[in-house]
């Protein structure tokens, strides 16, 4: 498959698909942390420059809690960070599970070497070789970031004649004609029977005919008789 | 069996799962308080996912439609992400952890630690030595603004000493910010074959040594001694374990033995996020004896150096006895 699916299989034998997410959404939800971060701590200095020497202490303490504890804290507890969760991404661990707090600890620490020699240079580097698109931090620390799935899109074959195929079909090409006939219904009339055309052999036929008998044949498969 | 019927005949079960999570899924601990929502009853959960699994199966092996293959899929990550959640962390544990398995760990990475004690010592006693037997060379080493800044924090005549300004709250946020940060940073750079922590182990012994031996070389050696004696049982330690964390990492990438690169780095990876666990908690308790106990000028050398004699050697038999006998747990 031609996508940047990682597939891991579960204990129950059964493959997880885990889309995984490039570095231009990471970078983004990384540029979302820091404006979280550096504004909080910005509106925290206002009220702490009146406590004096313990609000100055206080507020060193906020800079060193933001710096290292906000990014392990939210992704080891819920998976993502704010930022990662406005850009629908999450970290996994390599094998689909949630990630530990070692796991959260290693992959945040070593993003310090991440950033050598200057923003996130080695980071991008490290992510655009490797397979799966993981920094360092994250293959020393064995997680991967991936894309939040939404929920998918219903979508129902129009009911209508049924026509069984002229020859039986492979599976892959069973599932091809359903998931066509399940997606025409949002496509343009031109666009259905560009794509149509392309089962013209199976179909035996052109235009908005062939259309309709995609739709009868994804009928039968479904087995609506 | 065709997709139609196969839809009819599980649906129900499908959505009474996509309801469970809905509601369990995100906020499991406040929804454990309420009752379980009709249809799926929590101890079912684990039985009700496996049987979710083999329907996602059969959907692909019987290439139904994508849609349907997606939908299941979907719900079988929420499931599988619910049921291989990382148990919460627990207080006697962590307890535990910094009592006996911290000390334990520091044991296994013997090599590395003596490895990163003698990158850190060597430096620090040789640059110490040098410049006490040639005072003009810490000239090369630091300007001329940094030397009067030492001059001014170990200043025999100041009521604070080690530091220029600020009270005692604003240098234990100071020295949880820096001495901390510096001290992660030191496991991290280890990923780089080990040559970034080298490279800190040898700057931070060498400015050390050399600061101690410039303040001995002007008279101002006592007050940096009576400053420096009680913190440093947990600061210095502490050092040289992030140092031998880092160590263990870069090693683990120039010789990983009979594995995979890769699965020696997370093995290594581990290994260096508990001990970096530990040198946190370290540098914390270093900071405030720093900021609160080191600092009082009025304490008399021999009420210092006592202190300074009890933390060292808690430090010693912590790391040395510490876990020593237990079982272990994991």
């Amino acid at each position: 498959m031609l996508d940047t699916y990682r597939e891991v299989i579960t204990p129950e034998g059964v493959p997880l698909h885990l889309p995984v997410a490039g570095p231009l959404p990471r970078a983004l939800a990384w540029a979302i942390d820091f404006v979280i971060r550096v504004g909080s701590l910005m509106m925290l200095s206002i009220p702490l420059a009146f406590l004096g020497g313990f609000g100055q202490g206080l507020y060193l303490g906020l800079m060193f809690l933001l710096m290292w504890a906000y990014t392990i804290v939210q992704e080891a507890c819920w998976g993502r960070t704010l930022g990662k969760r406005a850009m629908g991404l999450r970290v996994v661990a390599s094998d689909g599970g949630p990630i530990g707090w070692m796991s959260a600890i290693t992959r945040n620490l070593l993003r310090t070497v991440d950033m050598l020699p200057f923003g996130y240079a080695l980071g991008l580097l490290s992510s655009l070789f490797d397979a799966h698109g993981r920094r360092l931090g994250d293959l020393v620390a064995g997680t991967v970031v991936i894309h939040q799935s939404a929920p998918p899109v219903g979508g129902t074959v129009p009911v209508g004649s049924v026509l069984a195929p002229p020859q039986p079909l492979q599976p892959a090409e069973q599932a091809a004609v359903v998931d066509f006939a399940e997606r025409a219904p949002r496509l343009s009339v031109p666009r259905q029977q560009e794509l149509a055309d392309i089962a013209s052999p199976l179909t035996e036929s052109h235009g908005q005919v062939g259309v309709l008998r995609l739709y009868a044949m994804a009928n039968w498969l479904l087995g609506r008789r | 069996m065709r997709q139609e019927q196969f839809v009819a005949r599980y649906q129900a079960e499908w959505q009474a799962l996509e309801h469970w999570l809905a509601q369990r899924g995100e906020r499991p601990r406040q929804a454990r308080r309420q009752a379980a929502p009709d249809g799926v009853d929590d101890a079912d959960f684990p039985q009700r996912y496996r049987r979710l699994c083999q329907q996602l199966a059969l959907a692909r092996r019987r290439g139904y439609s994508p849609q349907l293959v997606a939908r299941l899929q979907q719900l079988m990550q929420q499931g599988h992400t619910l049921l291989y959640r990382t148990p919460r962390p627990q207080w006697r544990r962590a307890l535990a952890f910094l009592f006996a398995d911290f000390p334990q760990l520091v044991r296994s990475q013997a090599r590395s630690m003596w490895v990163a004690a003698a990158l850190f010592v060597v430096p620090l006693v040789g640059s110490f030595a040098l410049i006490l037997w040639r005072p003009e060379l810490i000239h090369l080493l630091m300007d001329n603004a940094r030397i009067a800044e030492f001059e001014r924090m170990y200043d025999p005549a100041s009521p604070n000493l080690g530091r220029d300004s600020g009270t005692n709250w604003t240098m234990f946020g100071y020295y949880i910010m820096n001495n901390i940060s510096i001290g992660l940073r030191t496991f991290a750079f280890g990923l780089i074959a080990g040559v970034g922590t080298v490279l800190v182990m040898l700057f931070n012994g060498v400015g050390i040594g050399s600061v101690a031996g410039h303040l001995q070389h002007i008279g101002h050696g006592d007050p940096f001694w009576r400053f420096v004696a009680g913190h440093g049982a947990f600061e210095l330690t502490a050092i040289v374990i992030a140092g031998g964390a880092g160590l263990q990492l870069g090693m683990k990438l120039l010789a990983p033995g009979r594995r995979r690169r890769i699965d020696a780095l997370v093995e290594g990876g581990v290994i260096g996020a508990k001990l970096c666990v530990g040198v946190a908690a370290m540098l914390l308790i270093a900071a405030f004896i720093e900021a609160f106990w080191s600092s009082i000028a009025a304490i008399p050398a021999w009420g210092k150096y006592s202190v300074a004699a009890v933390l060292w050697t808690t430090v010693i038999v912590w790391l040395w006895r510490g876990g020593r006998g237990a079982v272990d747990a994991d």
